[in-house]
């Protein structure tokens, strides 16, 4: 039997035995994540306008690694709604690198993999560069929001007598803690993602001139360092919108939360 | 007026990092050149055989030496699509060598961006996290990056090194700096540590089983690219520090969590800890297993499309392409939800020991 079939069917099983309803949710929107990903890449193949395609088809990713992530309706609107400003702002700022860094399409380190296949495919790799680097930060964004927001609502539900004064400094003091892992994260998951390139450069003894300017590397740094601004502007913008809700709306923020 | 000072300060600082690395072609040994002119010597459309209509170019750039004097003409093909070839325009920055007599262009100058970026990345840091604790995050991924690239040069430098050994210590040794640097040299650093090391080991050992009893049926370790070595070994130490990040992420959530409800009362049962690490497990569990899916199925989409316009059917490209992302995946899921009963139960045994005797 197929080994990647029979580790589905494991994460399905545990997932269900250790997290129940929300485990059988998480599988779910998995493979919907998975299936809006072969839709974009159909899109693109199509040649629908990638920009249109990226964003709506990010907000449609966004929405269901959060929505289905959690039960508390409130926890879920304030982290999609951070998640979508910031990755706006991260989809402009992956447009302007882009610009400048021409990080498209394949190199020469690629040439085994390209071997009889045609190049002049007639699609613009300057795009696919772009929603490589708007697709690889998605996750982390949503989890950043998502981890601040919830910590927050716990927070306002265990202490009655916070202040907004008091619920912002738990703010920081918490997103700073936050920041660290998420970062962490994201850092571990590039570097493994990315070891067989980091060993073809130092076995091949690139020069330190090309480790600062190669095509292939630099585009795995800058979708990392978009991906640590990403969780960083989460952070920040999720803060804000829960301490701001608090001050207008006080105590009756958390009163629907659990549904 | 201190808040628009601070932007100012940060716009300031980007255009300064830009000008001033834009500028540093005298560090470079090999020839750095400004593009100065282009033109288009022919173009014409080409159909290859899967009916795919591209524009190849050839364009002749004019091109100044910024380390050296004089300057230099050459030609450039390139497609539309720019896949594997590059579209030069003036103002751009080359590094440049010479092969069998003719100059050639070995890349675009990039640096100047990837300047920019730390600049804004680091002074972002620094206004959220205030100085102090800016530096000591970025320290320790720079002490993690050192000890990475430690490992990556034992890798390439010892002959016949068991690859998959090596890369499963440094992912503890890393792991172990972070915790340390992030929470200090405590009880909770140790326990998150544990949970950890312990999760991460399951998911991988739970991965190997299923290989050796399925005889890596589907599994095409042979499509990876970049390969100088054995792939399934260089797949096991990519699985190990991929997961690794995310575990740790969800532990020392639960761990703080745990660590917090025995502030509150030191009271609680054994049973009280377990739920309660449970449920900040459950909690966070789909988005950080969303986290890694996205890292590694988006890196293939490039290569994908390639192979969808060169008439290559759905099921191959799932078996070629994304197989090994999709397996790093699904690994790396199962680590992330095996490591919420693991901490839980790690957590709550510390925490409730030695707690029976004072009962009776």
């Amino acid at each position: 039997m197929n080994a990647i079939s029979v580790l589905a069917i494991i994460l399905f099983f545990l997932l269900i035995l250790i997290a129940g309803r929300q485990g059988l949710k998480s599988f779910i929107g998995l493979v919907l994540n998975f299936l809006v990903i072969f839709l974009l890449i159909i899109l693109i193949n199509w040649q629908f306008n990638p920009y249109l395609v990226t964003a709506i088809l990010a907000v449609v990713i966004l929405a269901i690694a959060i929505y289905l992530s959690s039960d508390r309706i409130t926890v879920m609107n304030i982290s999609f709604k951070t998640s979508l400003m910031v990755v706006a702002c991260l989809m402009m700022l992956a447009i302007v690198v882009q610009h400048f860094g021409q990080l498209q399409g394949f190199a020469v380190e690629n040439s085994d993999e390209l071997e009889g296949l045609s190049l002049n495919v007639g699609i613009a790799f300057g795009h696919l560069a772009m929603i490589v680097m708007v697709i690889s930060v998605l996750g982390a964004v949503a989890e950043a929001a998502m981890a601040i927001t919830a910590d927050l609502f716990e927070v306002i539900e265990r202490s009655p007598q916070i202040t907004v004064q008091g619920l912002q400094a738990q703010a920081h003091t918490i997103g700073q803690q936050i920041l660290g892992t998420a970062i962490n994260t994201l850092f571990f998951g590039m570097l493994g993602a990315n070891l067989p390139l980091l060993i073809w450069f130092l076995r091949l003894r690139y020069s330190p001139a090309l480790l600062v300017n190669a095509k292939l590397l630099l585009m795995e740094i800058m979708t990392m360092l978009l991906g640590m601004l990403g969780i960083l502007l989460s952070i920040w913008l999720a803060s804000w919108l829960v301490v701001h809700t608090f001050k207008n709306k006080g105590r009756s923020l958390i009163d629907e939360t659990d549904l | 007026m201190k808040k628009i000072s601070k932007w100012l300060i940060l716009g300031l600082l980007l255009i300064l990092t830009w000008v001033l690395v834009e500028h540093d072609s005298f560090l470079y040994q090999q020839p750095v050149g400004l593009v100065t002119a282009t033109k288009t010597l022919s173009s014409s459309d080409v159909t290859d055989e899967h009916g795919n209509v591209d524009d190849v170019h050839i364009q002749q750039v004019q091109i100044k030496f910024l380390n050296r004097s004089g300057q230099i003409k050459l030609e450039n093909q390139y497609t539309d699509s720019q896949s594997l070839s590059e579209h030069y325009q003036v103002g751009n920055q080359v590094l440049l060598t010479k092969r069998s007599g003719s100059w050639q262009v070995v890349s675009l100058k990039r640096d100047s961006l990837l300047a920019v970026l730390l600049v804004l990345l680091i002074y972002l840091l620094v206004v959220y996290l205030r100085p102090a604790r800016a530096s000591w995050l970025l320290l320790s991924m720079l002490v993690n990056i050192i000890i990475f690239i430690t490992a990556l040069y034992l890798d390439v430098h010892i002959k016949n090194i068991n690859v998959v050994a090596l890369f499963t210590i440094t992912a503890a040794l890393l792991a172990g700096i972070s915790l340390l640097m992030v929470l200090g040299k405590n009880r909770q650093a140790l326990i998150t540590w544990l949970a950890t090391i312990l999760s991460t080991s399951l998911a991988l050992g739970i991965m190997m089983l299923v290989l050796n009893l399925t005889h890596h049926e589907g599994v095409h370790f042979e499509t990876m690219s970049y390969v100088t070595q054995v792939p399934a070994a260089v797949f096991y130490a990519q699985a190990v520090i991929g997961v690794l990040g995310a575990v740790m992420d969800e532990s020392s959530d639960i761990v703080a969590g745990l660590f917090g409800l025995r502030r509150e009362s030191d009271q609680h049962r054994f049973h009280d800890y377990w739920q309660g690490g449970l449920s900040v497990g459950r909690e966070i569990l789909g988005t950080l297993i969303n986290v890694l899916f996205m890292i590694f199925i988006a890196e293939t989409i490039p290569m994908v499309i390639l192979m969808l316009r060169n008439n290559n059917n759905w099921s191959y490209i799932l078996d070629q392409i994304m197989n090994l992302g999709i397996l790093q995946s699904v690994v790396s899921a199962i680590g992330i939800v095996l490591a919420v009963p693991i901490t839980s139960l790690i957590t709550a045994q510390l925490l409730t020991r030695g707690q029976k005797y004072e009962r009776h």
